[in-house]
């Protein structure tokens, strides 16, 4: 193997093309199962988007928190959160990561730093400039990071939030996963002020824009704004360009995207197969230890939702724990 | 009657300066509307001299938008002080391959002028694909060694007076050198500067961790440039009409021939040491020194290579034109082409006429 040209060691290379892969093979079996009608609730797959979570998520720890999204199982999956326990709570199984009273849209773990995914647009934003207010009051140097469509990036909650990290100058950083659609909307039609680095800079906070199928592109910038919310430098916001590669939601016909439009990304644009072909071509990564990871997380997805089916649904004496907090 | 055909073209890509340097520096971060009112300041000047179509670069980042409500909003108070604008009938990929695409198609049009807002990177993929169609620069990018700094409404007047045949060409251009990347069967090319830096890989593109710098090649250096070409500025300047430029070798500050503090990109002023700094002569293939690394082109990472590739880097004077704002509208003065409405003077009639 020759030597590494690439900004991170060869073990987090891997541990990169672990969780980018966990995602897609998760995602991608829920877009089948979904199909069969076998999962409550509706899903919203990260499919294509995977290099946003893994090439931000690398640079964090325990202490650092995050507020998702309704698109959320990537983050879920680049934090740490334990996949089983992810799937068993789509299924909403009572070894769910929320006994199965949350399911897709509410999937959390504070042990981990993930606050959770969110069914309310915009409404992480807030939440991570709490955790951040908290992460400086404590001092232990933690930031907190939130995660938005372009949609929910006109909401006044996301709004109210870059203003309020800037007059806290809060450690905290706002990434913008624009996809291009607001569900079926394009971005192009519904952001009125068409530059996210634009509207960064009219709250007072420096944003950059960056392509999100790049995972190192994504690594390298995310490095960055984290290391300058970590070291007192402020808030900022980080633009990821991307694809999805389903629909908003699973089912969702899809009638608003060009033909061809989703082959084109599939083939040229798919930031996993962009990586692999990158880390192989440099010699630092064999196909055939990726080739081996991929077959450990098929049994891995495969045995999740094998126990996410055979767990036992919450009872109804669950129905108010847990949902009640005694002060 | 059939339509005048468009004589200037517009490239504005809404997606120049939106980089790291951001966050890593102060670089600047020109808003979409102020692009836009940029856009709309030039078609003003451009159309004191009789341009009545200008081609435009479409995109989706909202600058055509607004500068077509500008237009329609003159239009409604009868202000006529705008040319029509046409948009290249061409696919929006929202990336700098848009830039080059449109610069292709302006040629082909047969566009006299192609007025550029961006900064280096900008200009850089405007030139590599513009067949020789000459350049008027407008300075809205990151770093702006190549593109002057003016205000657009002269940089439009000017154009304009060239588009409408009124100034001689050995007035209106500048030539320019660039420097020209061989990597492979790969062909590139820089208008300021070429560096070699350690890192290989590509990632947030833009170069400032000094400790990884290894090579630099410069076009042309300037004592109060920005970026990267300011550090062979700074030690041993080179004009943009002299025909040569420099080569560095920057090595570890403890023991380099050259200490200087220099700013890279703006608000980023860092020390750098220069084990060497020699002329670059014009037609003659340079070799990187270095085995392996990456290589940004006008102050960001475009390409990474290994000893395989053999690198190299050429000089070329005369390569690209660009518009000479100054010495034009100098010109047009002499000629009293602002003293009159009657401004359908060509070059051959006022000769004619004994104006000189």
């Amino acid at each position: 193997m020759t030597d590494n040209p690439f900004p991170l060691s060869r073990d987090n290379l891997l541990k990169a093309y672990r969780t980018m892969k966990t995602i897609r093979e998760f995602e991608d079996r829920l877009h089948v199962d979904f199909a069969e009608g076998e999962i409550p609730g509706f899903v919203h797959l990260y499919a294509g988007e995977e290099a946003s979570a893994a090439g931000i998520m690398m640079h964090l720890n325990d202490n650092d928190r995050i507020a998702s999204t309704h698109r959320g199982h990537g983050h879920c999956i680049a934090k740490g959160v334990d996949v089983k326990a992810m799937m068993s709570e789509i299924y909403g199984k009572s070894t769910g990561a929320c006994r199965g009273k949350g399911g897709s849209m509410h999937i959390a773990d504070l042990s981990k730093g993930m606050m959770g995914a969110n069914g309310i647009l915009g409404a992480g934003a807030p939440l991570a400039c709490g955790a951040a207010l908290a992460a400086k009051k404590l001092g232990h140097g933690g930031i907190g990071i939130s995660f938005v469509g372009d949609g929910a990036s006109n909401q006044g909650m996301f709004l109210e939030s870059l203003n309020l990290a800037a007059v806290w100058d809060l450690p905290v950083v706002f990434v913008v996963e624009n996809n291009g659609y607001a569900e079926s909307t394009s971005v192009d039609w519904a952001v009125a002020c068409d530059s996210y680095v634009d509207r960064a800079t009219g709250f007072g906070l420096p944003g950059v824009t960056v392509d999100g199928t790049d995972f190192f592109a994504v690594y390298e910038t995310a490095g960055e704004v984290i290391k300058r919310a970590r070291e007192g430098g402020g808030p900022s916001l980080l633009e990821c360009k991307m694809i999805r590669f389903h629909g908003h939601f699973e089912g969702d016909a899809q009638t608003y995207r060009a033909e061809g439009e989703v082959d084109d990304h599939r083939a040229n644009r798919d930031c996993i197969k962009n990586f692999r072909g990158r880390v192989t071509e440099a010699g630092v990564i064999a196909g055939g230890e990726l080739d081996a990871i991929d077959r450990e997380i098929a049994s891995l997805i495969d045995a999740s939702v094998e126990e996410a089916i055979a767990a036992p649904l919450p009872g109804a004496a669950d129905l108010t724990t847990d949902v009640y907090v005694s002060y | 009657m059939a339509e005048a055909k468009a004589r200037v073209g517009i490239i504005a890509n809404p997606v120049s300066a939106r980089d790291i340097r951001r966050v890593i520096a102060n670089a600047s971060n020109l808003q979409i509307t102020d692009r836009a009112n940029i856009v709309l300041r030039l078609l003003a000047g451009l159309r004191v001299f009789g341009i009545e179509r200008v081609l435009m670069m479409p995109e989706n980042g909202g600058i055509r938008g607004h500068v077509l409500r500008g237009l329609r909003q003159a239009n409604n108070q009868g202000d006529g002080r705008f040319p029509a604008v046409d948009t290249l009938d061409m696919a929006v990929t929202s990336t700098v391959d848009d830039t080059c695409r449109a610069a292709r198609l302006m040629c082909e049009a047969g566009v006299a002028v192609i007025v550029v807002l961006g900064g280096d990177g900008t200009h850089r993929a405007v030139a590599s694909a513009c067949g020789g169609v000459p350049i008027a620069g407008v300075s809205t990018g990151t770093n702006n060694a190549f593109p002057e700094h003016r205000e657009p409404t002269i940089t439009g007047l000017a154009a304009g007076i060239i588009a409408a045949g009124l100034v001689p060409d050995d007035v209106a251009f500048q030539r320019n050198k660039w420097l020209e990347l061989s990597l492979g069967t790969r062909r590139e090319i820089a208008l300021v500067d070429i560096a070699v830096v350690a890192e290989r890989y590509v990632g947030a593109r833009a170069i400032w961790r000094v400790e990884k710098f290894r090579e630099l090649f410069v076009a042309f250096a300037q004592p109060d440039a920005i970026g990267m070409s300011a550090i062979a500025g700074l030690i041993d300047a080179v004009g943009r009409g002299e025909l040569e430029g420099r080569h560095l070798v920057f090595g570890p500050v403890a023991c380099a021939a050259h200490v200087i503090r220099a700013p890279i990109a703006p608000g980023l002023v860092k020390t750098v040491g220069v084990a060497s700094c020699g002329r670059l002569v014009p037609d003659e293939p340079h070799a990187i020194g270095v085995e392996a690394g990456s290589i940004a082109l006008d102050g960001e990472r475009e390409v990474t290579f290994g000893k395989e590739d053999r690198p190299s880097v050429t000089l070329r004077v005369d390569a690209v034109r660009t518009v000479d704002v100054a010495a034009t509208m100098k010109f047009a003065a002499r000629r009293g082409l602002f003293r009159t409405h009657q401004l359908h003077t060509s070059v051959e009639e006022f000769a004619t006429k004994g104006g000189k």
